[in-house]
């Protein structure tokens, strides 16, 4: 009975080596489905890519893929740039200042913090018919300002891409303000009265304070935002012009040729777009490293 | 002289909050003074403090700071400094640059903000570790950063709430030592929260204290403990020796029988308190009986470090009576307590 009751009992000290070696293997169980989509999901892709892993056809080594879609690749990658770029620093613009806002408090605070969280819950696709209704020439918004619809910017399916943007910068900004107000609220907001009673004014708090402070949340939620701008495509595909393609418009188009043989562009597109990504994920780990808090 | 920070009239109630936080405060601090705030939790102390800060509005009353009605202005141009109960340094500054902060966000260039930061920081003596970012500091030299920090800024009045509460009782002392040090170089008027008695007698001049958001008692730290306003400034302040009785031509009738108090104590009911450091206590019934001592019994006696606390009764009367150490004393001892009229006070009741 006694041994019974000693094995009931928890440990108030488990031995720190001990301790380790059970974190680890709890790590390793939650990194397996981790490594098997990574490294299981992109390397697939990467061996189709370059040939290594036909749908149909001899196993060859090549990089025809990349090759035959060069000619429309550049303003692919331009437009994609273009699209993931604008909405991401429209996005942090809009989600800091609404940050801000929400950090301030008062019923204006609470009424932003509700809006942004329920923005964050609407699905893309829905938000991105909904400003379709709103942009379109035939739009509800030219419709409200008594605009007719030949003297209204091409907003959806025109040359800058604004509905796509729009889209992605409403949707994302409400995602960068609740990142950015968790961070504030509980990490900086503390450094708000000694910063005034230094004299600091409102200005000279923001600078000086909440944007050094609340840079690594700004510069991860942002990143965060530009890759999944860069990646997804039903936004573009729905508001966006046909020609050039966005990277993942272009992607999944080739995935869905009847040619069985276009799914090597596909994953060549693919390819493209990770590199392009672990590219933007390296920008923001040195720019996190160069920030003042880190240092 | 124009007090440095002047109360009128200080109300404050927060919604949900019943009785008010404080009702009609009214305190004055002379330039290069220190007055310590003291009470209880939720006596409204650090609502004080806030207020003068501007970090809280008033619910009614004007603030004055140098003769200058402040209530309505912002808290980043009151030109007052406030050192909370935690340190709060900027953590994405180096330790120079958290004192420079003041000079750097009225505009100044890092090099003249970080010039003038410095014997700011030698000051504190922590002169050698300017370029060490906050999170290396210990709690100790967090707080003398955070008091350097709010000097720099040259403010006209430095509040203080609290400061060295989470600190060791060693580096408590250090920090008193510290703002004596301060006080002696720079003489800034400050006023500060603390609970602890001791503390207030070691650094401040001024005791004010506060109870239930009223202001009791505001004079000299030795007034506030031999002189109370009040029994209930007696009990905040620790006083342990309190007999009722009547007061008539100067003496004091109780318990412990007819004693001579001073000329100024009201005619009629009133309590008679003293200080339990201050009594004398010696072994045996002396005889004769100098003047003011009292024959009394033993009946506990409690060791406190190197002090002892005895209680010993007199007449009908217990009293408190703290004696060295040293001396031998057991209950049901025969003693004689030694009460100077200089140690007596009546509080009418």
């Amino acid at each position: 009975m006694g041994s019974r009751g000693k094995r009931g009992m928890a440990n108030p000290n488990p031995d720190p080596v001990n301790r380790l070696r059970g974190a680890r293997l709890l790590l390793i169980v939650g990194m397996i489905p981790v490594v098997v989509v990574v490294v299981g999901g992109l390397g697939s892709t990467i061996l189709q890519s370059i040939g290594l892993m036909p749908l149909v056809g001899p196993v060859r080594l090549s990089v025809d893929a990349y090759v035959s879609t060069a000619p429309a690749l550049l303003s692919s990658i331009g437009t994609s740039l273009w699209i993931a770029a604008a909405s991401t620093a429209v996005a942090i613009v809009l989600g800091a200042t609404t940050a801000f806002v929400v950090v301030s408090g008062g019923r204006l605070g609470r009424i932003v913090g509700a809006i942004g969280a329920v923005t964050v819950s609407v699905p893309h696709l829905i938000g991105a018919a909904t400003m379709g209704l709103l942009l379109a020439d035939s739009g509800v918004l030219p419709r409200l300002l008594g605009i007719d619809a030949t003297a209204w910017p091409a907003l959806v399916a025109g040359p800058w891409w604004v509905a796509v943007i729009a889209e992605y910068a409403w949707k994302e900004s409400a995602f960068i303000a609740l990142v950015v107000a968790g961070t504030l609220l509980t990490r900086v907001a503390q450094f708000d009265e000694p910063a005034a009673m230094l004299g600091a004014s409102r200005g000279a708090r923001l600078r000086m304070v909440f944007l050094p402070l609340a840079a690594p949340a700004l510069i991860v939620s942002a990143t965060i935002v530009f890759i999944y701008t860069l990646g997804s495509y039903e936004v573009a595909w729905l508001l966006g012009r046909t020609y050039p393609e966005p990277l993942a418009v272009m992607a999944i188009r080739l995935f869905n040729d009847v040619s069985l043989s276009s799914r090597t562009e596909s994953a060549a597109i693919a390819v493209l777009t990770v590199a392009i990504s672990l590219a933007a994920v390296a920008v923001a780990a040195v720019a996190m490293r160069r920030s003042a808090v880190w240092r | 002289m124009t007090s440095a920070i002047a109360l009128r009239q200080i109300t404050k109630r927060f919604i949900d909050h019943r009785p008010p936080a404080l009702s009609g405060v009214n305190l004055d601090v002379l330039p290069g003074t220190c007055t310590a705030l003291l009470g209880p939790s939720g006596s409204g102390k650090s609502t004080i403090l806030r207020i003068i800060a501007g970090l809280e509005d008033p619910s009614g009353g004007r603030i004055l700071l140098g003769g200058r009605d402040i209530t309505d202005v912002l808290p980043e141009k009151r030109n007052v400094g406030l050192v909370f109960q935690r340190p709060l340094l900027f953590p994405h500054l180096s330790v120079i640059d958290n004192v420079a902060f003041a000079d750097r966000a009225a505009g100044q260039t890092r090099r003249q903000a970080r010039d003038r930061a410095r014997p700011y920081l030698d000051m504190v003596q922590l002169g050698d570790l300017g370029d060490r970012g906050v999170g290396s500091l210990s709690g100790g030299q967090e707080q003398r950063v955070a008091i350097a920090r709010a000097l720099a800024a040259q403010p006209t009045i430095l509040l203080l709430d609290e400061p060295f509460s989470a600190l060791d009782a060693t580096l408590r002392h250090e920090m008193h030592e510290l703002l004596l040090r301060i006080r002696r170089e720079l003489s800034p008027t400050i006023l500060m929260v603390t609970h602890d008695r001791d503390e207030a007698t070691v650094v401040a001049d001024r005791i004010a204290v506060l109870e239930n958001g009223q202001l009791l008692q505001h004079d000299t730290v030795d007034r506030v403990y031999h002189r109370p306003a009040s029994l209930d400034v007696a009990r905040l302040m620790g006083g342990e020796n309190v007999v009722s009785g009547v007061v008539r031509g100067g003496v004091h009738h109780s318990g412990l029988g007819a004693v001579p108090v001073d000329e100024s104590a009201e005619e009629g009911p009133g309590a008679l308190v003293f200080r339990h450091e201050s009594a004398g206590l010696i072994p045996g019934h002396a005889s004769p009986a100098p003047a003011g001592a009292l024959h009394a019994t033993v009946v506990a006696v409690i060791r406190s470090g190197l002090r002892q606390r005895a209680t010993v009764r007199v007449g009908t009367e217990l009293l408190q009576v703290e004696v060295p150490g040293t001396m031998t004393v057991t209950a049901g001892d025969a003693v004689t307590i030694i009460l100077p009229e200089q140690i007596l006070w009546v509080v009418a009741t």
